[in-house]
C-alpha cells in the first residue's frame, strides 16, 4: 500500500483552514496544521481514531521564525515528507491606513507575509530534496480591486501574488508548482460581522449571484493541487463568483 | 559538535549527490574550486545542497549566520558549517539589528487569528 501524501495546511484551526483539514484527511491524506489555539475541530478530529494518527497539530505563533522552522521540522520528523503546502493563516486589522496603529500594521504584515515566506523557504527544502511539491497561497480579491480599509491586508496579499509568480520561476524547474488561490467574501468568520443587507448588496453585485461557499474554496485548491494543474504555475486563480470580472 | 573533519566530509558528499544527479560525478574539486565557475553549480543547486546538509547536519548557516553571496568556493561552505557548527554568533549588522528589533515589535504587536 502506498504512503498517502502529506499536506500542511497554516491556520487549520477555522474558517477555509478548517475546511482544508477536513477534506484533506477525508481524502486520505496526512495532514500537518498549525494555529496558535485548538479549537473545537482540531479536538474532534484529534480526538477521532479514524483521523488522529494522519493528523499533525501544534500551538504555533506564526510570528516567531523558529516556531515556524520548528513545526517544519517536526512534521519533516513523523511524516518525512510535505507534498502539499497551503498559505492560509492570516489576520485582517480593519480600519482606514492614517488611523491605522503602527502594531496593527506591523502584525498584519509579519503574519501574512513574513511568516508565510519563512514557512515556505522552510517546506521549500522538503520539496527540493524529495524532488518536487506544490504550493498553494491564499490571496484575496482585495489584491485585485482596492477597498476601502484593508490597505495593509490587500498589501500583503498583492505582494503573496508577486510572490508566487517569482518563487514558480525559481522552482519550476525542480518539479515545484507555485500558485495563488484569491478568494472573494465568502461565509465564514472573516464576513461574520457583517450586517445581512450588507451581505445581500454583495450577492447582488456577484454575477453568480451568492457569496462563496468554503467548499467552493476547497475545490479551487483541490484542483491545483491535483495532477489536473500539472502544467499551472506562477498563477492566480480568482474565486469570487465573477465580482471583479 | 560536529569535528571539522566530519563537516568538510558532509560538504564534498552533499556536492558528489549533485554532481552525480547531473552525471558529472567525474568532476573533481578541492577546497580552493569555485562552486560557479568550476562545478557549474547554479543558486538552485546550493540550494538543493544546503536543504541535503541541513539534512544531514541539523545546520543552516545561511538562515542566519554568513550571506550565502560570501560562500564562492567549496572551501567557504565547508568554513560556514564549521562556523555554525562551533555555535558561532552573527556579527552584528546594524541593518539586520534595526529589522530584527522590528521583528521583535511585531511579535509583541500580534492581533487577532
Amino acid at each position: 500500500m502506498s504512503v498517502p501524501p502529506v499536506a500542511l495546511i497554516s491556520g487549520g484551526s477555522r474558517g477555509l483552514g478548517a475546511a482544508l483539514v477536513e477534506a484533506w484527511l477525508a481524502a486520505g491524506h496526512r495532514v500537518a496544521t498549525f494555529s496558535r489555539s485548538e479549537s473545537p475541530t482540531l479536538a474532534r478530529l484529534l480526538a477521532d481514531p479514524a483521523t488522529a494518527e494522519r493528523l499533525h497539530w501544534h500551538a504555533v505563533d506564526a510570528a516567531d521564525p523558529d516556531a515556524i522552522r520548528g513545526f517544519v521540522a517536526g512534521v519533516a520528523a513523523r511524516f518525512g515528507r510535505v507534498d502539499l503546502l497551503v498559505n492560509n493563516a492570516g489576520i485582517v486589522h480593519e480600519g482606514v491606513l492614517p488611523t491605522m496603529r503602527e502594531q496593527a500594521i506591523e502584525a498584519t504584515i509579519a503574519l501574512n507575509l513574513t511568516a508565510t515566506i519563512l514557512l515556505t523557504q522552510a517546506c521549500s527544502k522538503l520539496m527540493l530534496r524529495q524532488g518536487g511539491g506544490c504550493i498553494v497561497n491564499i490571496s484575496s480579491v482585495n489584491a485585485v480591486r482596492g477597498h476601502p480599509g484593508v490597505s495593509v491586508y490587500s498589501a500583503t496579499k498583492g505582494a503573496l501574488e508577486a510572490f508566487t509568480r517569482s518563487l514558480a520561476r525559481e522552482l519550476g524547474p525542480r518539479g515545484i508548482r507555485v500558485n495563488t488561490v484569491a478568494p472573494g467574501y465568502f461565509e465564514s468568520d472573516m464576513v461574520a460581522g457583517m450586517p445581512a443587507e450588507e451581505k445581500a448588496r454583495l450577492a447582488r453585485r456577484t454575477p453568480l449571484g451568492r457569496l462563496a461557499d468554503v467548499q467552493d474554496l476547497v475545490r479551487a485548491i483541490r484542483f491545483l493541487a491535483s495532477e489536473d494543474a500539472a502544467f499551472i504555475t506562477g498563477q492566480t486563480l480568482i474565486v469570487d463568483g465573477g465580482i471583479t470580472c | 559538535m560536529l569535528s571539522e573533519e566530519r563537516i568538510a566530509g558532509a560538504v564534498e558528499d552533499a556536492i558528489r549527490a549533485v554532481l552525480a544527479d547531473r552525471g558529472e560525478a567525474e568532476i573533481a574539486f578541492d577546497a580552493t574550486t569555485a562552486l560557479n565557475a568550476g562545478i557549474g553549480l547554479s543558486s538552485m543547486d546550493l540550494a538543493m545542497l544546503v536543504a541535503e546538509l541541513e539534512a544531514t547536519t541539523g545546520l543552516d548557516p545561511f538562515a542566519r549566520l554568513v550571506p550565502i553571496t560570501e560562500v564562492r568556493r567549496v572551501g567557504d561552505l565547508i568554513e560556514a558549517y564549521r562556523r555554525a557548527a562551533a555555535g558561532e554568533e552573527p556579527a552584528e549588522d546594524p541593518g539586520l539589528a534595526a529589522a530584527a528589533a522590528l521583528a521583535q515589535r511585531r511579535r509583541q504587536g500580534r492581533g487577532t487569528g
